[in-house]
């Protein structure tokens, strides 16, 4: 269970999260909107690790993000795949999925590259293995990036905005495997745009409002008119989210 | 005072003093590169006062004539030290401490250009700060270093022949020996001039053929 208490940041004077609070039980999926710069990214972010808290906390199985030990055990737990796909240019596919599970999880190079074509082969780049990142579409790339995460077989999936950097095209290669991944059980914390699909693959939903967490609802409840759509923010923001 | 003709002999001569020149160059770039990725490393630590001591010392290295630092470790360091100073000492000495200040510049701007955001995915696998600066950051540095890497160890290479002047027998104090037996300042020093060339164009091939093995996860997409 990943536990958020209470959790404030801030950067200098602004305040990005306000006193946050939830929880995400295994094998839930849980989308956060909410408008840019409502802090969505900073609580994956918190979540991660890659950024401190100034107050409260957060535990992923009980593991206290703001310990060394704590932080490590964390994020042997989850795994991240981010909006600009942060691959290693450097490195061949296989090599970019390879890394942590041979390094970090001390899997023998054989078996880690083994689980990794398995990987591959079920995003569809079989053929993309031994290619550098660069030669690859926006589209692979984050299929790639969705590998590297699962390779570490982690408990929680976070996603920060993954389709945010692709076309529609691409979003929809994208978002297929991540519907396998939900219809799967996989856990998933998913900062996103796209409403559509979130609706049709979360449990829950939601929703920040300046670093405020002002709705937290099942995913039906937060698209009907007695929930989520009786707010008047949420109502405004889906109406322009889903005109466009 | 006695002038003579050119014998075959002087080739010998000339190899040499080739000898000396590649051989001084080869150690003080092996020196210089390990000490500058050694400094690196300290920097990347974030090493509290060795960092700012460092950056000073590279600061003076990089900023003050070579031949000036050569003349105070040569004449200096013994009359204020007490300690044998030898030619060779000396040349090495300054020359690898010259190539170490701005090899850890370059490598220091090539660590920097390594994107930030794939350390941060690196720190989020739970990737070590070590295994990031090894896996990650070390090669992608090494690509990106390597070229202005070529362009200061061509610079180098002709930086050796300031070593002539405290008389280790190098290629250009060779030079000098055979222009004041021959008086023939024209031909000596063209063949001398053309040694160092061929050399330094060697150099640059083989930099060039390591910085595409290097860069080869790169594609040139064009402008």
């Amino acid at each position: 269970m990943i536990e958020i208490n209470n959790v404030e940041k801030r950067f200098g004077s602004a305040e990005v999260l306000k006193r946050i609070n939830l929880k995400v039980e295994p094998g839930e999926v849980v989308t956060i909107l909410g408008s840019s710069g409502s802090g969505k990214s900073t609580l994956i972010r918190c979540i991660n690790g890659l950024e401190t808290l100034s107050g409260g906390a957060i535990r992923v199985d009980g593991n206290d993000v703001s310990t060394a030990a704590g932080l490590a055990a964390a994020r042997r737990r989850s795994a991240t795949v981010f909006q600009l796909f942060n691959l290693y240019p450097h490195m061949t596919v296989l090599q970019n999925v390879t890394l942590a599970p041979i390094h970090v999880l001390g899997q023998p190079r054989a078996e880690a590259e083994t689980r990794a074509r398995a990987l591959l082969d079920l995003v569809g780049l079989t053929a993309q293995a031994d290619a550098y990142p660069q030669r690859l579409s926006g589209g692979q790339r984050q299929r790639v990036g969705i590998c590297r995460a699962l390779a570490m077989q982690p408990r929680y999936l976070l996603l920060d905005e993954v389709t945010s950097a692709l076309d529609p095209e691409m979003t929809g290669e994208v978002l297929d495997i991540l519907a396998r991944l939900a219809a799967e059980g996989t856990t998933m914390v998913f900062v996103t745009h796209e409403i559509e699909f979130a609706r049709r693959i979360s449990d829950r939903i939601v929703f920040l409002e300046a670093g405020e967490l002002i709705v937290d609802m099942p995913a039906e409840a937060f698209f009907s008119e007695e929930g989520g759509l009786a707010v008047p923010r949420i109502r405004k923001f889906l109406s322009k989210m889903t005109k466009d | 005072m006695r002038y003579a003709d050119f014998t075959p002999y002087d080739l010998v001569l000339l190899a040499q003093g080739l000898g000396v020149t590649l051989g001084l160059f080869a150690a003080t770039t092996l020196i210089g590169l390990a000490l500058g990725a050694a400094l690196t490393v300290l920097h990347y630590y974030r090493v509290p006062v060795i960092g700012h001591v460092v950056v000073a010392v590279t600061e003076l290295l990089k900023n003050s004539p070579v031949l000036v630092q050569l003349f105070l470790v040569f004449f200096g360091m013994p009359a204020f030290f007490q300690v044998n100073m030898t030619p060779v000492t000396a040349a090495l000495l300054t020359v690898s401490l010259n190539t170490a200040a701005f090899a850890f510049v370059i490598f220091r701007s090539g660590v920097e250009a390594v994107d930030r955001d794939q350390i941060e995915a690196a720190r989020v696998f739970g990737h070590s700060r070590w295994q990031i600066l090894r896996r990650i950051i070390s090669p992608q540095a090494a690509a990106f270093s390597v070229g202005p890497l070529i362009g200061l160890l061509v610079n180098q290479l002709q930086v050796t022949s300031l070593i002539s002047v405290i008389g280790v027998a190098d290629l250009t104090k060779i030079g000098n020996i055979l222009n004041l037996r021959t008086l023939e300042p024209f031909v000596v020093w063209s063949v001398i001039g053309l040694t160092y060339y061929l050399c330094a164009k060697a150099l640059a091939a083989l930099g060039g053929r390591l910085e595409r093995h290097l860069r080869r996860s790169v594609v040139w997409q064009g402008l």
